[in-house]
Formats: C-alpha cells, structure tokens, sequence
C-alpha cells in the first residue's frame, strides 16, 4: 500500500458507512492497539490477514482496498479478537459488516459464491458426496432428505438475497 | 412598615450614554413616577461625589430606597450598597440597573426607541425597589478544627500546613501506619527521591530551612503542634452542618501502646505466628505481631488480629520489656467535632485477575507494578533483587504490559495517567542496577505529559529499554523452561513477536481505594463515572465539593503523580482554612423562606434543591411542612419554580417583585415591534446579554430583560402571566444545561418552557412566541441574534390577541 493510493476525501464516509451497518457500529473506538491481531490464529499463519490492519485502513477511508481485497475473507470467526478487545470493538462482526458491504457491491469471492449456488439449487452450502452418504450409513444415521429449495427461494426472493447474489440473471 | 421612598439616581458614564438616552426626559420621567422622592443625575454613582449624593440622600432621611443606573453595575452594586450600609440603610433596599450594556448601547441606532425602553427599564427597578424589604444577616458558627481522612501523602501534606496554621488537625488512617502508597512505592519519579520524603514541619527546629525534607520517620511530624493522628481508625457516621460537623470514628485495637513500645523487635523474635505479609506484596512472610519497613509513623508494632492466638500464645507479652501490649485492646468509637473535612483517601492497584489472558495469580512470575517496587526496595522482600517469585531465582528478561485494566472499556474506560512513567520509572532503575538485564516495554501510547516526564523516556531509550508498540493478547507459560512467553505485534513492524521472558509486569489500572464508595454516602459526597471522588468544579474549584466545607485531595479524584498530588493537598487546605478561620461564617439571608400555611406534605421542593437545603419537619396531625436551611440555602429559587402551590419563596425575589417588574417592562413600547421579555438568570445568561452590550452588538429595544437569580425559579404562570401584561414573546435565557451555577436550574427552566408551550398551544397561542436559550458570556453575539430572530419571528406570526 503506498500513499498514493490513500483515497480521497472517503475518510468519514466509509467508517460512518461501517457503523451504520449491522455489527459495524462499534469500529470507531478502535485505537489500534494490536490486541486483536496478536490473539489472531489466522494472522500467525498468514501476512495477507491482519485484523488490526483491517479496521486502520477503513478507517482512514481505503475503501476500495478493503472491500476488494481478499483480506477480509480470511477471518475464521473464532471470536477471539472481539473477546479480548479493550475497546469493546466487535471486530468479527465489523468484518462482517464489511463483507456484506462487499457482496453488495459484486465482490464475491469464487467460494461463497459456490456456498451460494449450493443453497439456491439444493437448500444445502457443502453438497452431499457418495462419500458422506456412506459415512452416515456406516454409522447408523439416516439418509438425508431433500431440503425444501422452493421455501429458500421464497426468503432468498423476499430478503433480496437472490438479487445481491446473482446479477445480470446469473441464476443457476 | 415604613413608606417607600424612593432616591433615583441617574449616571450617564460620563457623558457617554447621555449622548444616546435623553436623560432631560429620563429625569422627568422618573420624577413622576409615584414614590419617587429624589432624582439625582451625574456622571457615576459608585465613587467620590456621585456616592456622596447617594449617601447624604440616605442620612438626611429623603429616601429610604435607591435605585442607581450606574454602568458598572457588577462592580458598582457592591460597592453602593456597602456604602449605604455605612450610611444606615438596609444593603438590600438599593435596586441597580445598566442603561449602557442593556440599553444604550446595544440601541444607540435608535436613541428614541433607546430612550423608552429606559423608561421602561427605570419604571421596573422603581416598582421593585418599593417593593423590597429589609434582609438580615447571621452568624454561623465554625469549629477550628480540621478532620484529614487518609494518611497517605496527599494527607499528610494537608494535615501538616493546616496544624501549622493553628489548627486542630486529626489525622486518620485506616492502615496501621502512614504512608500510604508512597510507602510501598519506593522511589518517585520525577525526583528518583525515596517516596516517603516530605518536607519537615516547622516544628523540627534544627532543620528548618527552605530546603529542608526528611523521611517521614524522622521528620517530627507526630510532634506538630496541634495534629492529632489516629491509625486503624475509620469514619462511619458523618452529623452536623459545614463548619460544625460531628464525626464519630472507630478505632480498632493495635494491642500495643504507641507510648509505651520501644519497636525492640523482641516481640517479633518470640512470636511463633507466621502469614505472607500484605504490605510486600505477598512475597516474603511476617510475624502476627509487626511493624513496617521501611519504617513511617508511628513507630509502633502492631499486632495482626486475623494470625494472632491472643491469649493461647501470649508470648509477645512476656518478653516486652516496656510492658507495651494489651491483648484485651477493644475497638473504640471517638467522637470529634470539626469544622471541615478533607478526604485524601488516595487511590490503588486494580487486581488484573479479571483479565483472563494475562493469568495473573495463576502464574507467579506474572507481577504488578507494586510487587515489582517491593523487590526494588532494599528493605523490601528481596532485598532489592529483581527475582522470580516461582523460583526465586534472578530475572534476566523483564517485559512490562502497559495499560492492564485501564483505557479498557470492559474495566475502567479512563487512562490512570502515572503508569507511563512508573514503567519507564522501574525500566531505567532496573537497566541502572542491571545494564545486561533485557527490559522490554509493550505499550499502546507512551504518555510522558508532566514536567522532565519525558527525559525518563529518553534516558530509558538511552539505556536500552527496548519498546514495542502493541499490547500484548496472551501471556503463556512454559512448564518446561520455565518461562513466560508474552505474544505481541510489533505493529510498526506489523509482524507477531512471541517474547520469551523471566517476569512480566504488569502496569495495572489505577482505581478509587476500597470504601470509597461507602465513605462517599456517609459524607454525601457524589462521585464520578470511573467512582472517584467528584470535585465541585474541575476547573475552578478543583479541591472542593458540593458539600460545603468538605474539600479533596490527591488520588481520592483520580490517580496522581506525587508532585500533583502534593499541589492538590496545598490547595485543599488552604480552602479548608479559609472556610473555618473566622470562627463563623457571616451570610446574608437571601434565601427561601416557606409559609407554613400553605405548605404541607409533598416532596417537591426538598428533592429538587441541589443542596440539600430543605427537609421535612413534622407538624401536629401527620402533617408535613418544608423547612430551608439558611445555612445551606443558596438562593437560586428552583424550590420556588417547582412547588406547585406557591408556599415558597425568595426573600430577595418575592413573587409580587417579579409581579411589578415585568408589567413595568412592558408598560412602555415606543418602537414600532412587538414586545418580548427575556427572562434572564443573573449567571451565564445576564453575562451574554451584558457581553453583548459591551461589544456594540445590536439587537431591537423591544427586547427587555427581567433579571431572576435562576432560571429554575420559572414557572409556567410567570411565562403565561408575561403574555398577559403585553409581552408578543418570551425568551428564557439561562447557562448551559450542564454548565447551571445551580447544578439543575436550566434543565428545570427547560422542562418548563416545554410545558408551557403545551399549554399555550392549548390556549391557541403560537408556541413559537416561547423559547428556551442557553448562553455563556462569550456568546453575546448568539445573545444579539437570538433577540433578532425572536423579534422576526414574533413579527410574521402577528399581534397577538388574548380573549
């Protein structure tokens, strides 16, 4: 990131935009103390996720870096960050407050967009493998039924989800 | 009572106001006014000849009421009526306006229009001064004598210049021995001295000079004239008024006579009893029956109530050669009476248990700042080497944890100010002893805001103190080496650092001592969000409190430095000398007075007064009536806004004055506009109409202004019976709502003016002709514009016609 890259005029506008958003509300108190990216297992194993880095370029504006970078994606939501946060930050949520800022603008990573298909053609995010299949019968579990794809689509429809998800009639 | 006559006297400021007011016709006006007996004109009233004028007039038995137009009036008013004191005549019965900043000036575009309203201003002052009466004043008296609550060093400082002054000084400490933390801690920054340094009382003869400090041991102190100090002892019931307050003390046992002990430490060598010893941190162990080292005040042993066998044992009391303990000691309750209080209770180390991550007291070699003093001290636990307290064994490798509970929003949101330079305090002391030790510091900001404060920090970078910017999530332990290892981003690095190291120290938050909050309710003291003693203002009155005659000092407001808290202990006893040094407190009696008729059994005033001034006092038959006290009374007037059935008021503001005032205001108009009344307190809402005046600001002459002590004495029917005598609009003009001189006046006014536009709107008039405004004297200009808007606004909306 150098500086010529540092947005213009977007400082305000994009923290105020995260904390009018379900779970982005708290990201003004941060001050940077790195609490979250030292509690962070995804940051140990990883240079391109840092929480702490997260929150500083959003709220110095860097919006198009943020939203469209994969950083964001990375984040295990095991919590551990907002449970020790000094400041009551509530990082994951911020995160994903700022995920769903991304879909809303089109930037969908190639997984969770296969998470969504999944559900809208079989009601299920992973689909059912012979393997997985086996593995219940092996174990005495049920087969599982066919989940009620019609009902989803009706709250995908009626949440505006389908929308969001699948421009230009992508639909599968 | 005697007719009403009364004297006008007219000052045009030398000329300066005559230019815009026609006095010829102020003079004339005045002279017909009936009651008016005298009227004098000159160019100032409040000095040489013109208060000669005032005073003769007053002698030679003309009048007996005055009301001077002078243009000075805060300074002039004082003045006046010390002058007609002199001169005979009750200080109270003199009215004083200002022609210049509420009339001439801010209406010198339009001298007619000016003129009038200073008919209207001197019909006002006439009609009230007729209406004035006579106030007394009295006497209450105050005990010269002063309670310290808390021997640390703030309280012994405060104790010491009070009982040096000449006052009875009672010093009480709930530990056994003074010192407080200071005796703990070691050594102070900024000075590196010993902690438990203070200046030697005059009483030490030998030493005194201007530079003179002893340790406290042997400072003399106890030997002050006029100090009084009780150890063990705690408050638990708080009588009386300021300047007499009745205090009752329990004084627990020490089982061994100051007097008498000769500190032979034979006691201690006999004493089979052995305990971890509180006072160092845990880290070594003590006898039942102690003293502290290094050693303060008294010097005393004193025996440990909770490890002690008493009289199964006995042992101590044998061998005492100065026949010094006394096993069957009981808790004594003392009574004192003093004329003020000072609470210097101080502040402590919050225990860090509560964050989970940082395991402390789960892993020994994790320590607090205050443990970390203990080893540092030569008398103290390890005799001033830095050790592991899991093994014993040296500590090589130190990492110090900045704000620990503090700028954290799950424990204590504010930041304790002194743990910066107490880490970078033990960081240079250790690298100093120790230059191979590897000292790290994890911190979110360094704070190094005080005087040489932020040499420490260069010198510790000087010296090798390695920092790092990032607080720490987890603190681990290594059972096989060990060690701790503390995990951090270096965020300017933006790389994780696992920190491998022997100890780790703590910077734990700085939070109010234990029974803050039970010593707060027994004095009725409030306290802060963070549940430090409250000051009354922080600005100006940064040692007193709501409660007159009870002052603070030191960590008891929030966690200080040596230095600040020494200042802040200065300064609370000189306000505590000043409030008692007369033997009396002289008041006039501008106060509430109830009519007992009409009073009875509701609540309203004795809640709503912000002093605490009106309680209830039973009547025959169940009956209740409101009883104000002339001692704590301020005369502010918000009891008289809230009682809903008028049976209570201000002497020097009756009902029948305000009455007189504001259908005079509104008796002449002489400008083309509608009339508005500014209902003004004599605070921050008086000072922006004068500012603006002061600086030429214009605003229209329609605009008049009824000065009340507080907004809080508004009611609804003073706003409704201002539309009744003429006014087209009413502003109510008082300080900011957190800034009231009355702590609750203006918000009172605001709810009110809410009220009332209610009602107006019921009563079909505009709600609009109604507004509150909250101004401070720098903004006179707002003062200026907000009489403008008002009278745009009035003007559109039309005459207003009342069935």
């Amino acid at each position: 990131m150098t500086e010529e890259k540092l947005e213009k005029p977007t400082i305000e506008d994009f923290s105020r935009e995260i904390t009018r958003m379900l779970g982005g509300e708290t990201i003004t108190y941060c001050y940077q103390c790195g609490t979250c990216a030292s509690s962070c297992p995804v940051a140990k194993t990883t240079d391109r996720y840092n929480p702490r880095q997260i929150i500083r370029m959003a709220l110095l504006g860097q919006r198009y870096e943020v939203l469209n970078g994969d950083s964001i994606w990375l984040c295990a939501s095991c919590y551990n960050c907002q449970e020790r946060c000094p400041q009551k930050v509530e990082i994951a949520d911020v995160i994903y407050a700022l995920r769903n800022m991304a879909i809303r603008e089109g930037n969908i990573p190639a997984l969770y967009a296969e998470f969504a298909n999944g559900l809208m053609s079989e009601g299920r995010l992973a689909p059912i493998s012979k393997f997985l299949e086996k593995k219940r019968s092996d174990y005495g579990l049920p087969p599982l039924k066919p989940t009620g794809v019609e009902a989803l689509k009706k709250i995908f429809s009626a949440t505006g989800f389908d929308k969001i998800f699948f421009k230009k009639g992508e639909q599968p | 009572m005697e007719e009403a006559k009364v004297g006008v006297f007219l000052s045009d400021c030398g000329g300066q106001i005559s230019k815009i007011l026609d006095f010829e016709a102020l003079a004339e006006f005045v002279k017909k006014v009936d009651g008016v007996t005298f009227v004098a004109r000159s160019s100032e009233f409040w000095r040489g000849q013109g208060l000669k004028t005032i005073t003769d007039a007053v002698k030679s038995g003309k009048i007996n009421r005055a009301v001077v137009a002078e243009n000075v009036p805060k300074i002039s008013e004082i003045v006046i009526a010390k002058a007609v004191e002199e001169a005979g005549l009750n200080p109270h019965l003199v009215e004083v306006l200002d022609l210049k900043d509420h009339c001439a000036w801010p209406h010198r575009d339009a001298p007619s229009e000016a003129t009038e309203k200073a008919k209207a201003m001197l019909l006002a002052a006439i009609e009230k001064a007729k209406l004035l009466e006579p106030i007394d004043k009295a006497e209450f008296p105050t005990v010269k004598s002063v309670l310290v609550i808390g021997g640390g060093i703030a309280g012994m400082q405060a104790a010491e210049d009070l009982a040096e002054m000449g006052f009875q000084v009672h010093l009480i400490e709930k530990e056994p021995f003074l010192g407080g933390l200071a005796a703990k801690a070691g050594r102070f920054f900024p000075t590196d001295d010993c902690a438990i340094c203070i200046q030697s009382p005059t009483v030490d003869l030998k030493t005194v000079t201007h530079t003179s400090r002893k340790c406290v041991y042997r400072s003399g102190f106890s030997e002050i004239p006029n100090l009084n100090v009780l150890t063990n002892s705690k408050v638990v019931k708080v009588e009386g008024v300021p300047g007499n307050f009745k205090v009752t003390l329990e004084r627990r046992p020490r089982y061994v006579s100051e007097e008498k002990c000769v500190a032979c430490d034979l006691c201690t060598s006999v004493c089979p009893v052995e305990v971890p010893d509180d006072y160092n941190a845990k880290l070594s162990t003590r006898k039942a029956i102690y003293v502290n080292k290094p050693l303060v005040y008294p010097a005393a042993y004193v025996i440990d109530e909770k490890a002690c066998k008493f009289h199964e044992c006995a042992k101590c009391v044998e061998v005492c050669p100065a026949k010094a303990i006394d096993l069957d000691q009981k808790t004594e309750y003392v009574t004192l009476n003093v004329g003020s209080i000072i609470v210097a209770t101080g502040f402590r180390e919050y225990n860090p248990n509560v964050i989970k991550e940082y395991h402390y007291s789960e892993y020994p070699d994790v320590i607090t700042h205050l443990e970390l003093a203990r080893m540092l001290d030569a008398f103290g636990p390890t005799k001033g080497m830095i050790v592991k307290p899991s093994n014993g064994k040296p500590a090589k490798r130190i990492v110090f944890v900045q704000c620990v509970g503090s700028r954290d929003r799950r424990w204590n949101p504010y930041c304790s100010s002194i743990c910066c330079m107490i880490s970078l305090k033990h960081a240079t002391l250790i690298k100093t002893a120790h230059p191979d030790a590897d000292v790290t510091i994890c911190y979110i900001d360094i704070r190094t805001t005080g005087r040489e404060h932020e040499y420490y920090y260069e010198k510790a970078r000087e010296l090798g103190v390695k920092f790092v910017k990032g607080r720490p999530a987890e603190i681990l332990h290594d059972p096989a080496t060990n060690t701790l290892i503390v995990e951090v981003e270096d965020e300017l690095l933006r790389r994780l650092l696992e920190l491998e190291t022997d100890l780790v120290v703590l910077a734990t938050a700085m939070v109010p001592s234990e029974e803050t909050k039970k010593l707060a309710e027994i004095l009725g003291l409030e306290l802060d969000q963070d549940g430090f003693f409250k000051e009354y203002n922080a600005k100006l009155r940064p040692t007193e409190t709501k409660r007159r005659g009870i002052f603070l000092c030191g960590g008891a407001t929030f966690p200080k430095d040596a230095p600040t808290a020494s200042l802040h202990a200065h300064s609370a006893a000189v306000k505590a000398a000043k409030f008692i040094m007369q033997g009396k407190i002289v008041k006039d009696l501008k106060t509430a007075v109830v009519n007992e008729d009409y009073c009875g059994n509701c609540q309203f005033c004795p809640v709503t007064c912000p002093y605490g001034a009106i309680t209830l006092e039973p009547k025959e038959n169940k009956h209740f009536v409101a009883h104000v006290s002339e001692l704590l009374c301020e005369g502010c007037g918000i009891c008289v806004g809230t009682c809903p059935v008028g049976a209570i008021e201000l002497r020097h503001l009756k009902q029948d004055q305000i009455a007189a005032q504001m259908r005079a205001l509104l008796s002449v108009n002489g400008t083309p506009k509608p009339l508005i009344l500014a209902i003004s307190c004599s605070e921050c809402g008086n000072a922006a109409v004068d500012s603006s005046g002061m600086a030429m600001m214009n605003y229209p002459a329609n605009v008049r202004v009824l000065r009340v002590p507080c907004t809080g004495i508004v009611q609804v029917r003073h706003i409704l019976e201002a539309f009744k005598a003429g006014a087209q609009g009413v502003m109510v003009v008082g300080c900011k709502p957190d800034g009231c001189h009355y702590e609750v006046g203006s918000q009172k006014a605001k709810k009110k003016v809410e009220l009332a536009k209610m009602l107006l709107n019921a009563y079909g008039i505009e709600p609009e002709r109604l507004e509150m405004f909250n101004l401070v004297y720098i903004e006179g200009d707002k003062f200026a514009e907000a009489a403008k808007n008002m009278t745009e606004k009035v003007e559109k909306l039309g005459v207003l016609q009342l069935a």
